[in-house]
């Protein structure tokens, strides 16, 4: 190192040293201690059993949407549907909404529901709840649903409330009205009881 | 010219739960109109009344019924007395029940017909118009 008399070039030729070895510091760290990129991780897996899937295939939130001879439509949506051997479908946790063309609509709640073969006719078990926009709100256990024709019928007794009060009836069939193909009826038959409660003076 | 008729045995109150029973009942989906048919028992407190077909009169805001048509036969009771007609309209909030269609009205041992009859159950009186005729027993005992 050459001597220098003043304190100026002494910081200079000191700074000639140090600056170029903190820019190679700099610029290796740029390689040696940055994070490590893994190519593996960029693409997200589902993390779904691909062996379970493969031996029991079944489609996730299925949606099935149509309209029956008569002009309704109808959407039925599921959280899960799997084909049964060979003969219709089963589904679980199933959505249908009936729009009729009167303008109204209806709609069913089930735990679980079959399709048959011929795909004519979709029954929905394990406890049904309806909805209709007429105000009626109703809890079944099974109904059958035909898809070909509007045709919404409970295999058991009903019960649940309307905007007249509460009710129970034996048996419960939303289709169209017989002589009136235009107006749709949700009939209670085999038997049913409707308790009103006038509003207190 | 009208025969008013004390109906002691109907007085009652109208706030009173209405439980109506049918064998069917069709809700029109689009309006919303409710006929029970099929024998229907139409009952609040004491009073039964029964008929061949009800149609329930929504009041305006949907929730609350203001009449009930009754037609096909109708017959009002009650613990004393009893009245047939061909139809009949009862207003539940003023507590009016309106028989038309040669009514009879058995009151005990007396009986009165005529082509209409109101009954108002929150007084308990009820005016029969409409060529009225009344057989009564006289009081033997």
């Amino acid at each position: 190192m050459a001597r220098f008399d003043n304190t100026h070039s002494r910081i200079v030729a000191w700074l000639k040293v140090i600056l170029p070895l903190a820019a190679l510091a700099i610029l290796s760290s740029l390689f040696l201690i940055s994070r490590r990129i893994d190519p593996e991780a960029a693409i997200p897996y589902a993390d779904v059993d691909v062996a379970e899937r493969l031996r029991e295939p079944r489609m996730t939130a299925p949606t099935y949407s149509g309209q029956t001879s008569d002009g309704a439509a109808i959407v039925v949506s599921a959280s899960e549907a799997r084909p049964d051997q060979g003969e219709g479908a089963g589904a679980a946790g199933l959505q249908a909404e009936l729009t009729t063309p009167d303008g109204a609509s209806t709609r069913f709640e089930a735990a679980t529901a079959r399709v048959t073969p011929d795909r004519t006719v979709l029954s929905l078990e394990g406890g049904v709840r309806i909805a209709s926009s007429s105000g009626y709100d109703l809890t079944t256990d099974s109904l059958t649903a035909a898809l070909d024709r509007t045709r919404f019928e409970s295999a058991g007794a009903v019960q649940g409330s309307g905007p007249i009060g509460t009710l129970t009836a034996g048996r419960m069939v939303l289709t169209q009205e017989p002589g009136r193909p235009q107006s749709y009826v949700l009939v209670f038959t085999d038997g049913v009881k409707l308790i009103y409660l006038p509003p207190s003076p | 010219q009208g025969a008013t008729v004390a109906f002691g045995g109907l007085k009652q109150d109208t706030s009173l739960p209405v439980e109506i029973s049918a064998d069917q009942l069709s809700v029109n989906q689009a309006d919303g109109s409710a006929t029970f048919a099929g024998n229907v028992l139409v009952g609040q407190g004491e009073m039964r009344l029964s008929a061949g077909s009800v149609r329930v009169e929504y009041g305006q805001d949907g929730k609350s019924i203001t009449r009930l048509h009754a037609t096909g036969g109708v017959t009002l009771a009650n613990r004393t007395e009893a009245a047939e007609s061909r139809d009949a309209v009862y207003t539940i909030a003023t507590g009016e029940v309106v028989m038309t269609g040669d009514v009879m009205l058995t009151q005990g041992q007396s009986a009165l017909s005529g082509q209409k009859l109101v009954i108002d159950l929150k007084a308990g009186t009820g005016v029969m118009e409409g060529r009225v005729q009344t057989i009564f027993v006289p009081g033997g005992n």
